[in-house]
């Protein structure tokens, strides 16, 4: 605190205090804003580990006492808690992948090449997301049935994918849209083939978006209940398993649930915090 | 260094969904097993149970659990392609009517006459089956349950003075809330107002007090009745009751005294009694009694078998098999649904069951018993219904609107819904040709 110094001037050291302050109150803005994320975070994370008895009482301790973990275990141990979060995980990496490669194309084509009906593809896009899924039910059903894809991951992931191309799409071409295309050209002017211009030039400069938007067909698969439930039986996802199940459990359950849905995302999220940033840098530029 | 990290990430992802492909192939399912689709027991914890009651059948069972939306639509889209993966449903009766209306269900007409001479199955819950025709079984009961009232037993002395617990009345429940509240500070009466409260108003409150759960809708008594929940009951009610879905809980942590809910929704508190989790002392009793008599509600719940289910053979064995009293008493007394069958040997109960087995039994053969069934052939607008009578509470009591007009225009939604439905009266209301109407 370099206000506090005696041998500073007066004006100087008021100055100084001013930008402390200043400097204090960010901080504590910023404490603030991690608390009112961070508290419901801990909330279930030390209910979770916590006897039922404890989960029940009021005021709650902020540290778990005695740890237990009866309810994790049961939880864990419930037929088909650990096989529907692979499953999980299984449908989530494939959405994942298959919207990345089909929509790294298709952003780049809307982005770059003018073309007849350009902007009814964009507003087509765009549309997809009006129609809700759930009238859509009975006829999807209908056609994986017939189609002999139903009850099985793969085609879960196949929907998931429908789901998240229209804003994959959109997202992506905004972050192609922020690459300038003098660098593409500058490129072949020193050789490069089109095609090698992408890859070199442009690809790595957009990694960032296109993960962003990899995220993003992550998490909605991993949130999605709906379809997970219609198209599967036997091969449940982890929400579809569980979502409403926790709605009607009691609160010991509830904690534990919530707590196993949210730790993968956490440790998903820290891997690729990086990404997410450049998400709001890139998209919004 | 930001390209290393993605690449470690995309190797650890691959390694574990390798992991998980390679052990979900390990798992084939075995072609003979029953698909069991319920929408009971879709709690994670009641599921366990029943897939240990369940893994005693001989046979391998896939037990599925859902809700009711989902199942609809996966039954009606197995249906229309043909070919389908369940083989046994067990849902509520009134999830039934939108899977007779697409004729998606064998006639088990033989199926029940051979096990209704094997175990006696309750005749009222064997016609509700019919849902309304006379020679077509489309459901063979599997179990029920109803609501009751539950007391933690430091609530007892403040019980009115020449109360019958077993023969309480709505005036009477109310001073024994005025008693707790002026003893204690504080309001011990809970009501599951997050929760199944729609059934507290449909099967309780207005059978009780106009003899009727739709006809007398608007009626003089039903003015009464809400003048009754407004001024009287509502004001000793706990006001956290607005938020509380299971009176387990409440009750447990102490909050609340005397409670209604459905029984397995009471079942875990006696269950932590017995276990020694809890220092609390709880008792079970019917529900009050109105002028026109007590009303409750018996819920029951049902087991059909698509047409395209593809192990007919099996589900029937199946079925049969959870209607042995062997099993029916295990449901009883793991997730408190009471049987359909005679031959129950109630002695068996643990000491938590008991004392809800004995309230619910109190209830259904009180002289003033007045069975309220749950709405039937509103198909898939029976959301509709339950969103009218908690209009009806939360118009009146926390919103203080005027209870004629709200009993009227909330009636004028119920006619609408009854005439559009074409759904007949069903039971505590005398039947009616064609669509029910209200007064």
């Amino acid at each position: 605190m370099l206000f506090l110094r005696k041998s500073l001037p007066p004006d100087q050291r008021w100055a100084l205090f001013r930008n402390w302050v200043r400097r204090m109150g960010v901080y504590a803005l910023a404490i603030l804003i991690s608390l009112w994320i961070l508290l419901p975070i801990w909330l279930i994370a030390t209910m979770a580990f916590s006897t039922r008895s404890n989960v029940r009482s009021f005021p709650k301790p902020f540290f778990p006492d005695p740890i237990s973990t009866d309810t994790m275990q049961f939880f864990l141990n419930a037929e088909g808690i650990l096989s529907s979060t692979g499953n999980s995980l299984i449908v989530a990496f494939a959405t994942l992948a298959l919207s990345t490669i089909i929509a790294t194309p298709a952003g780049y084509a809307i982005s770059r090449f003018v073309f007849r009906g350009r902007d009814a593809v964009r507003l087509g896009i765009l549309s997809v997301r009006a129609f809700p899924i759930v009238i859509l039910a009975v006829p999807l059903a209908v056609t994986f049935i017939n189609l002999g894809i139903y009850d099985s991951l793969w085609s879960l992931a196949l929907l998931h994918t429908a789901l998240v191309l229209p804003t994959s799409v959109l997202v992506i071409a905004s972050v192609f849209a922020s690459v300038p295309y003098e660098l593409e050209e500058a490129a072949q002017v020193f050789g490069c083939t089109p095609t090698m211009a992408f890859f070199r030039v442009v690809m790595p400069l957009t990694l960032p978006g296109i993960a962003a938007a990899g995220i993003f067909a992550f998490v909605t698969s991993w949130n999605e209940v709906f379809a997970a439930v219609l198209l599967t039986l036997t091969n449940r996802t982890l929400p579809a398993q569980i979502l409403f199940s926790l709605d009607k459990a009691s609160d010991p359950f509830k904690f534990a649930g919530g707590f196993f849905m949210l730790v993968p995302s956490i440790i998903f999220i820290f891997f690729i915090r990086r990404y997410l940033f450049s998400m709001w840098g890139q998209v919004t530029k | 260094m930001l390209h290393k990290k993605l690449r470690l990430l995309l190797v650890l992802a691959l390694m574990v969904t390798g992991v998980f492909a390679v052990q979900a192939q390990d798992d084939e399912d075995d072609p003979d097993a029953v698909t069991f689709q319920s929408t009971q027991f879709n709690i994670v914890e009641e599921s366990e149970i029943a897939r240990e009651i369940l893994s005693a059948f001989e046979g391998a069972i896939n037990f599925v659990t859902t809700e009711e939306g989902p199942l609809i639509d996966i039954l009606i889209a197995e249906g229309q392609s043909g070919s389908g993966s369940t083989d046994l449903v067990g849902a509520l009766h009134g999830t039934f009517p939108s899977l007779v209306r697409n004729d998606l269900l064998f006639d088990l007409t033989e199926l029940t006459a051979e096990l209704d001479e094997m175990y006696n199955i309750a005749d009222a819950f064997i016609e509700l089956g019919l849902m309304g025709t006379t020679d077509y079984q489309y459901y063979v009961p599997w179990m029920q349950a109803t609501y009751v009232m539950a007391a933690n037993v430091e609530a007892l002395e403040y019980l009115p003075e020449g109360a019958d617990l077993n023969a309480l009345t709505w005036d009477e429940l109310a001073e024994w809330g005025v008693n707790m509240a002026e003893a204690d500070g504080e309001n011990r009466l809970g009501l599951p107002v997050a929760g199944l409260f729609n059934r507290f108003m449909q099967g309780y409150l207005f059978p009780s007090f106009t003899g009727g759960m739709v006809t007398e809708f608007r009626s003089e008594a039903a003015v009464e009745m809400m003048e009754f929940m407004r001024d009287v009951l509502w004001p000793v009610v706990n006001q956290e009751s607005i938020n509380y879905a299971f009176m387990n809980e409440p009750l447990l942590s102490g909050e609340v005294w005397v409670a209604f809910d459905h029984v397995a929704r009471l079942g875990p508190a006696f269950a932590a009694m017995v276990d020694g989790d809890t220092d609390k002392e709880f008792v079970a009793f019917p529900a009050p009694a109105g002028p026109a008599g007590r009303g409750f509600m018996p819920v029951v719940v049902g087991l059909g078998i698509p047409f395209t289910a593809p192990n007919p053979d099996g589900a029937e064995e199946l079925l049969a098999y959870m209607l042995s009293p062997e099993v029916q008493l295990q449901v009883l007394s793991e997730l408190n649904f009471f049987p359909v069958v005679d031959g129950v040997d109630f002695d068996a109960l643990p000491e938590n069951v008991a004392l809800i087995a004995a309230a619910v039994s109190a209830q259904s053969a009180a002289e003033d018993a007045l069975p309220a069934l749950l709405p039937v052939g509103l198909g898939d607008r029976g959301g509709e219904i339950n969103q009218i009578f908690n209009n009806v509470f939360s118009r009146i009591v926390q919103g203080g609107e005027d209870i004629q007009a709200v009993l009227d225009s909330e009636g004028e939604n119920l006619s609408n819904l009854l005439s559009e439905t074409g759904a007949a009266c069903w039971p505590p209301d005398a039947p009616s040709e064609g669509a029910c109407e209200v007064n």
